[in-house]
């Protein structure tokens, strides 16, 4: 729909999503330099990633939709292929073996799993009849705990939530009957403490636990909640300013450049910094409902729809956890948190949105 | 049709599922903005200040302590700076490393390096800061100074040491200062509100008064707790330090102790086994208090090692007793007068009574015999003599026709049994015996025979050097007093005793008596006679230990040095105004003419020749 024609080619793109994610992302820049007590090797790293990762979502822009359409089975499959390799193959750190590393720059398999996940169960939903069928529905939900189980024994919880999500957020989308659903949450009310007594490692029990009772255990797992908590409350409304967070530079804040770089930008921002951050977030949001709503197809609606999810729920998630309203997991604040890995998935997801969005349909149908 | 048709209706379910979900996290939204909206806005004073307790750490600052004058302004205790060398050990990871690097310019002795290692462990997992020198030299100071940079764990702190400036003299009447315990520091963060982190930092070290006036005036001497504020960071790592309120320095305390008196009284006892006490008459505060053997309160402060304090502490001399207040000798002879002033008062006898004293008092109840010192007795006696010579058949006599409830009162009323002094550090009040007393104590009733043997100062009863000087104050000032004290101008109130029939001519012949003691020919301390140039009034006293009941089994335990009797004396002078009391004893010196008489006069000529 909409292209710079140069007579010989055409770039496509959506200049609301561009000039909105690169602020975000520059924005993000500053933040991470506070939030990493002014390391500038981090920066770098980081400043090199974004720059990157924006070519590199132009240019996955280009390509037609029909293209992520034709090949999404093998994105899927070369994403969990990858995941093995990490699994079987990968650097063992903090016990877990997320990454491949490529001698200068490690990379998590997994994030890519859940950007592949929703646009392959969108290809294979897109002439689905509605309601959608008990055999779809099964064979999709399969799939689903397929990936989400390899993901999460590596372990990686936070990443397997996502994923999780995402392609129920597409199946959802596609048309899941009511029926299935409300059966479905029925039977998982029902087994919840079956879940919680088998699937639940002892930590992120108690996780869940000082949640509702932060003095259980102030010392232990709370104690990055309440430090956090202290980190956002004193920011107030103008925040201590640039740098001057005594919370985050004083080491009291754990993870300031990954997981609670949220709490950073609070304690030297205060509400007015997180309005105008959470306000960027929110018109990408409803750009991405525009675009979904009027995307040229069924596939484009299920794939922008179910990706634009998967970003906010990783900032509610995210969000949540570091306000305390959700139990800790790991979960970067995306395009703002330290790490390539989430920034080039993020990349990757709008780069395909993108497409969706500014291609017109060659062939009706 | 039908697809277009399908292809509407999947739309438009689309379209309400996506606004479903976006609706969802609307909600989520909103639900996340109020949570942020109450840290940051409705609780934001709440988590600003936790946010500043967090980095911030209060230490408290322990002022300069009070320096303590003598009478004459004399400065007895003050301050002076000293170093040393701190560490923080639980950034330090290889202690012996860390000793290593150190010791490679600093002459570091094995006992602090034992110390340090035995705590090192212990402070490293309670994050408190643990001091590796104490009282470093300068040369060593600088040194380290200039290497600092390589010792981000280590520092020089400067604290005050509490200086003795007669650190023998004054041990049990001023004490010492020492690390406060469990208890103590307990106290410290209630009543001055302290910060219970200051006893993870080494600041300028706590000290609190253990013994003596350092202890009873602690709430003068102290003074304010200062306060710094340390940002530090989640470790505990100190990143600056600002004051944030100055320390107030301690009061001076200006007592009533004499110096040259003190010194006088070490130097006459020279070591040996006993106590002096003086007092001013005109106020009854005390100048001299001075117990012996003694010890020095700058090592005990200072750091003594652990096998001299052993040394002190089970050493047989028993130095850190305070005779003074809480030895208990009988007070022999010297409880005479007392007891005249009670057969007079009482109208038991008066000057002119007097018996035939054949040098023993025959009980008449059971024929027991009580000897005189005297063999073969002093013949006619009255009063007068009775307490020039010190008989004792005559206080026999006058002891035995006594009633002892009301002779117990009497010796209340004068001073024994009870606390004497206002702000002495652990007095002890003892008792006066009565039959009450004795029944409950050694489950017995009470024989005439005790009465008697109260007369001369024997039996059950026991006083304390300073009750015994209070009593020799009492005396001189003619039953008027005042309770006795250490600190310089403490207001008091005037007391006096009540007589029956005790008059001011009494008080008079009393005097002339107990002067005739010492500048009587006959007087048992006449050869004190010529080592003043004023007169003097006294009272002899020789505690027997051990009643001989012949003189070969006397002369036997005379060969033990610890059965020996103590010697006393209680004098007053100078004569007819006297100034001072002062009351001496000697353990096991014998004579307390001879042995204790030189020590009262050399403690009151340095009183009076001031």
């Amino acid at each position: 729909m909409r292209y710079l024609d140069f007579k010989r080619f055409s770039i496509y793109y959506d200049p609301y999503l561009i000039i909105f994610i690169t602020l975000l992302s520059i924005i993000g820049l500053f933040f991470l330099y506070s939030a990493s007590d002014g390391n500038s090797s981090v920066l770098i790293k980081q400043s090199i990633f974004v720059f990157f990762g924006l070519i590199l979502m132009i240019v996955l822009s280009q390509p037609d939709p029909q293209i992520y359409y034709s090949y999404s089975g093998i994105f899927l499959l070369v994403s969990i292929i990858l995941v093995f390799i990490a699994i079987f193959f990968g650097p063992e750190i903090n016990g877990a073996k997320r990454w491949i590393s490529f001698g200068f720059v490690s990379l998590q398999p997994s994030e890519l799993c859940k950007i592949f996940l929703p646009v392959f169960i969108a290809s294979y939903l897109y002439g689905a009849k509605l309601p959608i069928n008990l055999k779809n529905t099964f064979l999709t939900i399969f799939l689903i705990f397929i990936v989400f189980f390899i993901v999460s024994s590596q372990p990686d919880l936070g990443t397997g939530i996502v994923i999780l999500l995402s392609g129920l957020y597409v199946l959802f989308l596609a048309g899941l009957s009511w029926t299935f659903i409300g059966t479905a949450l029925a039977i998982f009310i029902i087994s919840l403490p079956f879940l919680w007594n088998n699937f639940l490692e002892p930590f992120q029990r108690q996780r869940i636990a000082t949640l509702f009772n932060p003095d259980l255990d102030p010392f232990g797992s709370a104690w990055n909640i309440t430090q956090s908590k202290i980190a956002i409350g004193s920011g107030g409304i103008l925040g201590k300013g640039f740098g001057e967070g005594t919370q985050s530079h004083l080491n009291f804040l754990p993870e300031t450049e990954t997981d609670f770089i949220f709490a950073v930008i609070a304690e030297e921002f205060g509400l007015v910094g997180l309005t105008i951050l959470m306000g960027l977030y929110f018109f990408i949001f409803i750009r991405c409902f525009y675009l979904s709503i009027n995307a040229r197809d069924r596939f484009c609606r299920l794939v922008i729809g179910g990706l634009s999810l998967v970003f906010i729920s990783t900032l509610f998630i995210n969000i949540g956890m570091v306000i305390g309203l959700l139990p800790v997991v790991g979960m970067p604040l995306p395009l703002i948190s330290q790490g390539g890995s989430s920034l080039i998935s993020f990349y990757i997801a709008f780069g395909i949105i993108i497409s969706m969005a500014s291609h017109t349909k060659l062939v009706p149908r | 049709m039908i697809e277009i048709n399908e292809t509407y209706k999947e739309k438009t379910s689309f379209n309400k599922r996506l606004i479903f979900l976006y609706v969802v996290f609307g909600i989520l939204g909103i639900v996340f903005y109020y949570q942020i909206f109450n840290l940051q806005i409705s609780n934001y004073s709440e988590y600003e200040i936790a946010a500043k307790n967090n980095k911030n750490e209060e230490i408290s600052v322990q002022p300069l302590r009070g320096i303590i004058y003598d009478r004459n302004g004399e400065i007895l205790v003050n301050n002076i700076p000293t170093f040393d060398l701190i560490t923080k050990p639980i950034f330090i990871d290889d202690s012996n490393d860390f000793l290593l690097k150190l010791s490679s310019f600093l002459e570091i002795d094995e006992d602090e390096k034992k110390v340090f290692l035995s705590q090192f462990e212990k402070a490293k997992a309670l994050n408190k800061e643990l001091t590796l020198m104490q009282s470093i030299s300068d040369e060593d100071r600088a040194k380290f100074l200039v290497r600092s940079h390589m010792f981000e764990n280590a520092y020089v702190g400067k604290r005050y040491l509490r200086n003795y400036l007669y650190p023998e003299i004054f041990s049990h009447s001023i004490g010492y200062v020492g690390r406060p315990n469990e208890d103590e520091l307990d106290d410290m963060y209630e009543l001055k509100g302290l910060n219970q982190k200051i006893n993870f930092t080494y600041t300028n070290q706590l000290i609190v008064g253990k013994t003596g006036l350092e202890f009873t005036y602690e709430d003068i001497l102290t003074g304010e707790f200062g306060k710094n504020l340390r940002e530090v960071d989640a470790r505990g790592r100190t990143l600056g330090e600002e004051i944030s309120k100055e320390s107030k320095a301690g009061n001076n305390l200006y007592t009533s102790l004499d110096l040259q008196s003190h010194q006088a009284a070490h130097k006459a006892l020279n070591n040996r086994k006993g106590a002096v006490v003086a007092i001013d008459i005109k106020d009854g505060s005390i100048v001299t208090l001075f117990s012996s053997p003694t010890f020095s309160t700058n090592q005990l402060v200072n750091g003594i090692l652990q096998k001299d304090l052993d040394k002190l502490l089970f050493s047989q001399e028993k130095p850190f007793f305070n005779r003074a207040l809480k030895g208990r000798y009988p007070p022999a002879s010297s409880i005479k007068p007392a007891i005249a002033m009670f057969g007079i008062d009482q109208g038991l006898i008066d000057w002119n009574f007097s018996i035939f004293d054949e040098g023993f008092f025959t009980l008449p109840e059971d024929g027991r015999i009580y000897r005189d010192w005297k063999e073969g007795g002093h013949g006619d006696t009255n009063l007068f003599k009775a307490i020039t010579q010190s008989s004792n058949t005559y206080f026999f006599d006058l002891a035995y026709r006594s009633d002892i409830n009301q002779l117990n009162k009497h010796l209340l009323s004068i001073g024994f049994g009870d606390k004497t002094c206002i702000d002495c550090f652990e007095e002890d009040k003892v008792f006066v015996p009565e039959p009450s007393w004795k029944m409950n104590k050694h489950n017995f009733g009470w024989f005439k025979g005790d009465t008697v043997n109260m007369g001369v100062g024997q039996g059950y009863l026991v006083s304390t050097p300073i009750q015994l000087a209070k009593y020799a104050y009492i005396i001189a000032n003619k039953g008027n007093f005042y309770d006795l004290s250490l600190k310089k101008d403490l207001v008091k109130n005037e007391k006096k005793i009540e007589f029956n029939k005790f008059s001011n001519d009494d008080w008079f012949k009393l005097h002339e008596s107990m002067v005739n003691v010492i500048e009587g020919n006959t007087g048992t301390a006449r050869s004190l006679r010529e080592k003043k140039d004023y007169i003097v009034a006294a009272k002899t006293g020789t505690a027997e230990l051990v009643s001989g009941d012949n003189r070969e089994q006397y002369s036997e335990t005379r060969l033990d040095d610890s059965l020996r009797d103590h010697a006393l004396i209680i004098a007053f002078g100078p004569m007819p105004n006297p100034r001072y009391a002062v009351s001496v004893v000697v353990e096991n010196g014998e004579s307390g003419g001879s042995v204790a008489g030189p020590v009262a006069i050399t403690v009151l000529n340095s009183l009076i020749q001031e």
